[in-house]
């Protein structure tokens, strides 16, 4: 313990720390709990304990082809956005863009921005130009909302190197492919994961863009968990839901284990 | 033969020109500073050489061929920064075995001969396999150096690479780059602020200031007979002095601004307003009371600084001050009158 700290404020801290874990775990362990319930409602707490709500998500075709949709478009989304986010933040590193301060404030307004505003403006935008929604007019708006992640993690790696290592390749023979391969790309690659895995996430379970941005045959994940939800509610919602947290909690010990949790909360 | 030729080089940053002309050549084998305060345009001259900033008029040869318009990867030079500039996530060996893939110079055999060797020549093969980051600042050093020389470049550019160390390590690396550009005949075009590392050693140094080049020679040459007050200022320190050059009976003697006189060596030399470059190494300091001290320049002590070995007075003379070195045999406090002199072969005399 800190000394000096008054009496009160450490009872004060002990009561913030079990609120923030309260709020922000015991959701998750509620959705747990219901998805093993033995009642054909949503209800907490759980009566009994079964598997059935899992094998009845497993075997319906509704969230299974909404499973693969969400998938695909979240890995065109974390390739896209690692893409144009990395290329991005390298260009921006350097200053040497005109307005390159009003191209970064462009890049991480999706942060601030609405995202409902922007699927009702994508929606229109796509359907005056493009006609019927695509998957593709759904990667690229999850690709617009998850880049600033990418931008900002790989700015933050690329703050930390050295601006001379570039030139110091150039002196040693390195051509301008040879620097990208060698040199830029090693550095901002711990940038590039943290931001891709994001990215990924933000995508998988991303809704407001995807329901605006459906059609029959385009539903994802969380939009399926929705309109279950509203037409007819039971805990094979739950059971999806804890699989997501799940592929969640598989991503985050993948990263863990390849480059260290510690990296990425350090960005 | 010059291994490096600049002929008549201007450079500006937009409207601001920090190179107004520059020409100058580095022999084959030779090692040459550029010397200067920090801003004057030497480090952009370096880069200018390595290819790192174009030029805005003139030509640069490198080994008899015009590079003017070649990038740096397509110049025959390897070069040392500042920061060392290693790249963090590659091995030492890896680092040194760079500019060989990067050229693709030698089969992998080759390379990893050239690369023992290299690490060999600066101390350092049983480091090879650690990670650059892993290494202290003056292994880092060493590693930047292997990895310049590995490729047997024409020219060898070192951009202030020593001042990143402390006092020992830069002695120890001083002593270390002679043995190796001489083992290894580099020409090398050296980058400093530091007037003793410069001294220590060059065959040549070439002093900048503004951009221009103030004087060039030889070390010794252009220690001992700076050509200009900035010259003499920035090797050795020297204090400067106003002073009005007279014909007296007894030889010319140089006029201080409170009237004092000082005897001066000068068969011919000019006449009138001068400025009076005064080592603070030749200058001796008595006290002024002891008898037989008449023919000194009363001054008065302001301040003593104590060095160890030897103490540093700043001294009043003339309404200017004077910064001299002293043994510790004879100590004299602030407000104290103080006689100095100097022998009369030991002042340059220089325009004002």
């Amino acid at each position: 313990m800190v000394s000096g700290t008054p009496v009160w404020a450490r009872y004060f801290a002990v009561i913030f720390i079990v609120c923030t874990a309260l709020f922000l775990l015991a959701p998750l362990f509620v959705v747990m709990g219901v998805s093993v319930s033995e009642s054909q409602f949503i209800s907490f707490p759980p009566q009994g304990f079964t598997l059935h709500w899992y094998e009845k998500v497993l075997s319906s075709d509704a969230y299974v082809s909404a499973a693969w949709t969400s998938l695909w478009i979240a890995l065109t989304v974390t390739i896209a956005a690692s893409l144009i986010g990395g290329a991005a933040a390298i260009a921006l590193n350097r200053r040497s863009l005109p307005a390159s301060g009003l191209m970064s404030a462009a890049l991480l307004s999706p942060l601030v921005l609405p995202t409902i505003i922007y699927a009702i403006g994508m929606l229109l935008l796509w359907s005056a130009i493009f006609g019927p929604i695509s998957p593709l007019a759904l990667a690229i708006g999850h690709t617009v909302i998850a880049l600033p992640y990418v931008v900002r993690t790989c700015l933050a790696v690329l703050a930390d190197t050295d601006p001379f290592l570039e030139e110091a390749a150039r002196t040693m023979g390195a051509g301008r492919l040879q620097r990208l391969a060698f040199v830029v790309l090693p550095q901002i690659k711990p940038g590039l994961l943290a931001g891709g895995f994001f990215a990924f996430n933000i995508s998988f379970d991303e809704a407001v863009l995807s329901l605006f941005l459906r059609k029959p045959g385009l539903t994802t994940l969380p939009v399926q968990i929705y309109g279950q939800l509203e037409f007819s509610p039971d805990p094979s919602v739950a059971a999806v839901s804890t699989m997501m947290i799940g592929l969640t909690i598989v991503l985050l010990i993948i990263i863990d284990r390849t480059l260290g949790l510690g990296k990425i909360a350090s960005v | 033969m010059s291994e490096i030729n600049l002929s008549d080089i201007h450079k500006s940053f937009g409207k601001v020109e920090v190179i107004p002309g520059v020409s100058f050549s580095v022999e084959r084998g030779e090692f040459v500073s550029l010397l200067g305060p920090s801003g004057c345009g030497k480090t952009t001259l370096l880069r200018i050489v390595a290819g790192l900033e174009t030029v805005s008029s003139g030509r640069v040869d490198i080994a008899g061929t015009d590079v003017t318009h070649l990038p740096p990867e397509k110049r025959d030079i390897a070069m040392m920064f500042q920061s060392y500039a290693l790249l963090p996530h590659l091995s030492v060996a890896e680092n040194v075995r760079f500019p060989l893939r990067m050229r693709g110079i030698g089969s992998r055999d080759e390379q990893n001969e050239r690369v023992k060797t290299a690490l060999d020549t600066v101390q350092l093969s049983h480091l090879g396999d650690r990670r650059a980051r892993q290494l202290s600042g003056g292994q880092q050093q060493r590693v930047a150096l292997a990895r310049a020389i590995v490729s047997r470049p024409k020219v060898l550019l070192l951009d202030e690479p020593l001042s990143n160390l402390d006092a020992r390590l830069r002695e120890d690396m001083q002593v270390e780059l002679i043995e190796i550009h001489k083992n290894l005949g580099l020409t090398t075009l050296f980058v400093t602020h530091d007037q003793e590392e410069a001294l220590s050693l060059s065959d040549r140094i070439i002093l900048i200031k503004g951009g221009r080049i103030e004087q060039e020679g030889t070390p010794a040459h252009i220690y001992a007979q700076p050509s200009t007050s900035f010259a003499s200022q920035f090797l050795g320190s020297a204090n400067m002095l106003s002073a009005v050059v007279e014909d007296t009976g007894c030889g010319p003697m140089a006029v201080l601004g409170d009237g004092q006189r000082l005897p001066l060596a000068l068969d011919e030399a000019a006449r009138g307003a001068v400025s009076l470059a005064l080592r603070q190494e030749d200058l001796v300091l008595s006290d002024a009371s002891d008898a037989g001290n008449g023919a000194g320049l009363k001054a008065k002590v302001r301040a003593r600084v104590y060095l160890g070995a030897r103490n540093r007075y700043v001294l009043e003379l003339a309404g200017a001050s004077l910064r001299i070195l002293t043994g510790n045999d004879q100590l004299f406090a602030r407000g104290d009158d103080v006689s100095l002199t100097i022998a009369p072969e030991r002042i340059r005399v220089l325009a004002p």
